[in-house]
């Protein structure tokens, strides 16, 4: 490397930042599609985890409601609860039947330590959830439906406080 | 205002920055010898973090996003974090000498830093506002202030302690940071 | 060929990145806590030094002295983000597990350093040979440091889906504290005392 003053070396940077700015557009309209289809494969996952039968999906930005559909009838709604937990937030996905029953919950992201809280993330768990009327949704000590994780109180509050809350603020879109 | 809050002690506490989101960490072994060394080193990364996120929220927010160029925030943020480096580190230089003098060292060695970057990612994916980025940025350079203090003055004490000799230097280091992890996990479910 | 076999060599333990520089150590604590993540985190990592020692050296010549450590950075964004944008598209379980850490691998200080003390000083063939000793040292770190930790936190091994053994004792109570953060400063810091104590590499 030799040793060069003036515009030379602030050329060949701008070189450079040129030839990376050109591959990242090329790398970006190659993985565009795919990173959104792979997006809508894993929310579509989840989603047909709480609805089985479900072929087909809508999502409705300005609402953050997801409508599945089963041969173009929708389902229900499913919509996404954020809670605080133990470690940090947990991001929980709520599936709501056409008659006011929960379909079920899915833990999308936590932060709960592993072999305690992290058990939300459970069936044993999240299956708890399925087919309880709205009003159930509470712990069983507090009249609920819901049966806690022992050594792990507060992420089981805080996703039981969690899921209600967010069904109460969409329960409008039930009228 | 509850919210910022939370934000403040999660990132310093909860989910510190060294002890469980693992950035960091060379400073955290490199600089842990001495606790005057420490500190200084903690002040500088809470200062960097600090306008780093100040500005990378803006570029990507308004500049970036808008025109789907999202993708392009890696080199954007590195390049931007190198070059306020420099910038703090000659504007010390000239405005306050004793305050350069305990910095300056500490101030190159934060470009490659992956606590500063790392911050800038977690205040885009978590969606924080500005304000709430500046507060996560704050939270988390206290957090890795006050760690690297801790693990400073246990380092301190250690050097008089019999250490077995595979034991000595990183790899005891390596077991202090265990153990002031799990201390540290007694904060959890605080907020 | 002989210096080609000893820039190889270098990498995998008498300058294991990991275990006897202790650089890089952010991702190797972070994202070890299964196989497949030590082998998705190891791919990608080799790719980029392997790429950017290769342009690196190809360039050497040409790259202005005063402007060399700006150039290195964006060449090494560059190919970060490839490999970010590329792994979200076609591998997207990989590339959640792994989240931040794989943008982050752009300020992993064994990239640059390579480039900086390596690649701009050498030809392209001893680079590559220097590229690939160091991700096969860098796997080893990472496949023993996530081989300990899967094992006692789960009670089980299993990589890529296919299930390799279980330990049932073990994973009826499985060490959960493997799995947690700390889990990883511990394993860590025996793997190297054990090290030294096999005399594999030199106490302080």
């Amino acid at each position: 490397m030799t040793q060069k003053n003036g515009f030379l070396p602030v050329l060949f940077l701008t070189a450079v930042v040129f030839v990376s700015v050109v591959a990242l557009i090329a790398t970006d309209a190659i993985t565009r599609e795919p990173i959104a289809a792979a997006r809508r494969a894993a929310i579509y996952r989840r989603l047909q985890s709480l609805f089985p039968t479900m072929d087909d999906f809508a999502y409705d930005e300005e609402s953050g409601l997801y409508t599945p559909f089963s041969e173009g009838d929708p389902l229900g709604l499913a919509f996404m609860a954020y809670t605080r937990g133990f470690g940090g937030t947990i991001a929980i996905l709520v599936g709501l039947a056409a008659d006011r029953t929960l379909r079920g919950i899915e833990i999308v992201s936590h932060r709960e330590t592993p072999g305690l809280g992290a058990r939300i993330a459970e069936p044993a768990f999240r299956d708890l959830f399925i087919g309880i009327e709205i009003d159930d949704i509470a712990l069983s000590r507090d009249g609920g439906a819901i049966d806690g994780i022992t050594a792990a109180t507060i992420s089981v509050e805080a996703v039981v406080e969690g899921v209600r809350e967010a069904v109460s603020a969409r329960l409008k879109h039930f009228e | 205002m509850s919210n910022l809050i939370a934000i403040f002690f999660s990132m310093a506490l909860i989910n510190n920055l060294v002890l469980v989101n693992f950035l960091g960490l060379c400073p955290f072994f490199g600089v842990s010898k001495k606790l005057s060394s420490a500190f200084s080193m903690g002040v500088a990364v809470l200062l960097v973090m600090l306008v780093a996120s100040a500005v990378t929220w803006p570029i990507f927010h308004m500049l970036l996003e808008p025109h789907g160029m999202e993708f392009m925030r890696t080199v954007i943020f590195i390049l931007v974090i190198a070059s306020l480096v420099q910038i703090i580190e000659m504007t010390i230089k000239r405005t306050n000498l004793t305050l350069y003098n305990a910095l300056g060292i500490y101030l190159p060695l934060i470009t490659t830093n992956c606590a500063i970057l790392g911050v800038a990612f977690i205040n885009i994916d978590k969606t924080y506002g500005f304000l709430e980025s500046l507060v996560a940025a704050l939270g988390a350079g206290a957090g890795f202030t006050l760690v690297l203090i801790i693990m400073s003055g246990i380092r301190e004490r250690l050097d008089l302690a019999d250490t077995p000799q595979a034991f000595m230097g990183t790899p005891i280091s390596l077991i202090v940071a265990t153990l002031l992890g799990l201390a540290f996990l007694g904060f959890g479910g605080m907020i | 060929m002989r210096s080609l076999k000893k820039n190889f060599s270098r990498g995998i333990v008498r300058a294991n990145p990991i275990f006897i520089l202790l650089l890089g150590l952010c991702p190797a604590l972070a994202v070890s806590t299964s196989l497949d993540n030590a082998v998705g985190m190891t791919g990608a990592f080799t790719f980029v030094l392997l790429a950017a020692n290769i342009i690196v050296s190809l360039l050497r010549e040409q790259i202005p002295d005063r402007v060399r450590i700006p150039v290195f950075i964006v060449i090494i964004a560059t190919l970060v983000t490839i490999v970010d944008l590329m792994l979200q598209g076609f591998v997207p379980v990989l590339s959640e597990s792994l989240g931040m850490f794989i943008p982050l691998i752009v300020v992993n200080c064994i990239i640059l350093a390579r480039a900086e003390a390596f690649a701009s000083k050498n030809g392209m063939i001893d680079s590559i040979a220097d590229a690939v000793g160091i991700g096969v040292g860098f796997g080893l770190a990472m496949l023993s440091i996530s081989l300990v930790r899967q094992l006692f936190g789960t009670g089980s091994l299993d990589l890529f889906g296919r299930h390799l053994f279980t330990i049932p004792p073990l994973a009826d109570n499985p060490v959960v504290f493997f799995l947690l953060p700390m889990g990883a400063f511990f394993v860590v810091g025996i793997l190297l005392a054990l090290f030294r104590w096999m005399g594999v590499s030199r106490s302080e």
